[in-house]
């Protein structure tokens, strides 16, 4: 749920003070009516806490954390390998199977892979909030995050499905898993994977840790999944160029 | 207030038959052309004076009100094969062209026809209104006429009526759905149309809004599809420069 507009501005009053609205949104690069609409409906959206923290050097997580709906966020454990995993965009992993299979031809244990070569590209990518509610489900994920929340199940992965997570259902998908309560807004892209306190490196330690036949499978799931989609996606337009030629 | 919505009708077929004058001009789809001069034509005929003035000049034997029913086979048949076609319904198409759909076309344009010639239709009137007052024999006569002449839309209609939900249900862009979703309700009010005669006689204006609001669905669905194509077409050069190599 969006933050109460009157939480808001006493947040904002105390870190901006005597600063004008009109200030407030040429520093945070807010389009004032934007902000003007939305505490006229008195729902505050979460982007616009975060940008006007960026704005203010205050870590955004810390400042979401201030509001009631996002308490559990004072909570900073570190995220688990598979979160680290899931945050690693297809064309990474498929560049780091390559560069193994480079670095290790004679078939012995990569161990000094070139980690660090080539830098991760930086989080979210294409599919990163799906992939990452499957790398922290146990199966019952679902269920229980829609029974906490009361979002229908369908509707819960039509947002996994477009890679859009709402932020407090992000939050709540953290708590029914049991895990850092920020690592659903990096999938989201609502804060950076340093803003939400992930070590440096953290992501290109969680990949070198992977086995060959870790990484291989994995790598080789998500092509299948990519596959999938780019074939759904073909179907679909020429479908579209069928009607367009009988009918257009 | 059917006279308005009978002459915007006619004003919303027009303009979508006059809009496609150009791409018919240069042979792209020309059906879809005819199937909106053809609706424009139906729509025409269906309301009072140009229906009297055509028919006077016809002879005044109500021979325009065949015609009427026998432009509404040919639109809804076009229909029928266009929308079927792209939407790839397969088994719906050889429903509407194969044996069984011409068997039904044959059967129900003879019975209208042999209806048509067993009545006595002296005296222009618009829907037949005045022949079914004349009497009880012709009076019944009307009845099964009318009924004949819904029936192969129906027919139409329902043909299709599968191909559409599914094609609301899938993943086509917005505008192909939301015209999928008309031509589902004009399939439904074409559909309910076959009730016509149990209909108490109070809800006669009820019927013309059903009816014209069949037609209505039916142009701006398929004109939507067209504005799709179009919008796509306008926005595929700019995707082609952004990630052109």
């Amino acid at each position: 749920m969006p933050i109460p507009a009157k939480a808001f501005q006493r947040w904002l009053h105390g870190i901006a003070p005597n600063t004008s609205t009109s200030d407030i949104c040429r520093v945070s690069g807010i389009k004032r009516t934007t902000l003007a609409q939305q505490l006229v409906r008195g729902k505050v959206a979460e982007t616009t806490v975060v940008s006007i923290s960026r704005a203010y050097n205050v870590n955004p997580v810390s400042a979401l954390a201030a509001f009631d709906a996002y308490s559990q966020l004072t909570d900073t454990r570190p995220p688990t390998r598979p979160e680290l995993v899931s945050q690693i965009s297809t064309t990474d992993l498929l560049r780091a199977v390559l560069a193994r299979s480079v670095a290790d031809p004679g078939g012995e244990p990569a161990v000094a892979a070139p980690a660090g070569s080539s830098a991760l590209e930086p989080a979210p990518h294409a599919t990163s909030v799906k992939n990452w509610v499957e790398a922290i489900d146990d199966g019952e994920l679902r269920h229980r995050v829609s029974a906490a929340t009361g979002i229908a199940p369908q509707n819960y992965s039509a947002q996994l499905t477009a890679n859009r997570l709402a932020p407090e259902l992000a939050v709540a998908t953290s708590l029914a898993a049991g895990v850092g309560p920020a690592s659903g807004l990096v999938a989201t892209g609502l804060v950076t994977e340093a803003e939400a306190g992930w070590p440096p490196e953290a992501r290109q330690a969680a990949l070198d840790s992977l086995s060959d036949g870790q990484l291989t499978t994995l790598a080789g799931d998500r092509l299948q999944t990519l596959g999938r989609a780019l074939r759904r996606q073909e179907h679909d337009h020429e479908k579209t160029e069928k009607i367009w030629e009988n009918l257009g | 207030m059917i006279e308005i919505l009978q002459w915007s009708t006619l004003t919303v077929c027009g303009l979508a038959a006059i809009t496609r004058v150009p791409s018919a001009l240069r042979g792209k789809n020309r059906t879809v052309f005819y199937i909106f001069a053809l609706m424009t034509l139906a729509t025409l005929l269906s309301i009072r004076a140009p229906y009297f003035a055509i028919d006077q000049a016809l002879g005044g034997v109500n021979v325009a009100n065949l015609l009427l029913r026998f432009v509404i086979f040919a639109a809804i048949f076009f229909v029928g094969i266009r929308v079927t076609r792209g939407f790839g319904a397969d088994s719906a198409y050889r429903l509407l062209t194969g044996r069984i759909g011409m068997a039904i076309l044959g059967l129900i344009s003879l019975a209208v026809l042999v209806l048509f010639l067993m009545m006595d239709t002296a005296g222009s009137s618009a829907g037949l209104v005045a022949m079914s007052d004349r009497s009880d024999r012709n009076g019944l006569l009307v009845e099964y006429y009318g009924a004949a002449g819904r029936a192969y839309p129906a027919y139409v209609s329902l043909v299709l009526l599968p191909a559409m939900v599914r094609a609301c249900r899938s993943n086509l862009p917005a505008l192909i759905r939301v015209a999928a979703l008309l031509l589902v309700l004009g399939s439904v009010a074409i559909g309910v149309s076959l009730l016509f005669p149990v209909f108490p006689p109070a809800l006669g204006s009820v019927e013309f809004v059903i009816n014209y609001t069949a037609v209505l669905c039916f142009v701006i669905g398929l004109a939507l599809i067209w504005v799709a194509k179009l919008r796509s077409g306008l926005n595929a050069p700019g995707k082609k420069t952004s990630t052109g190599k």
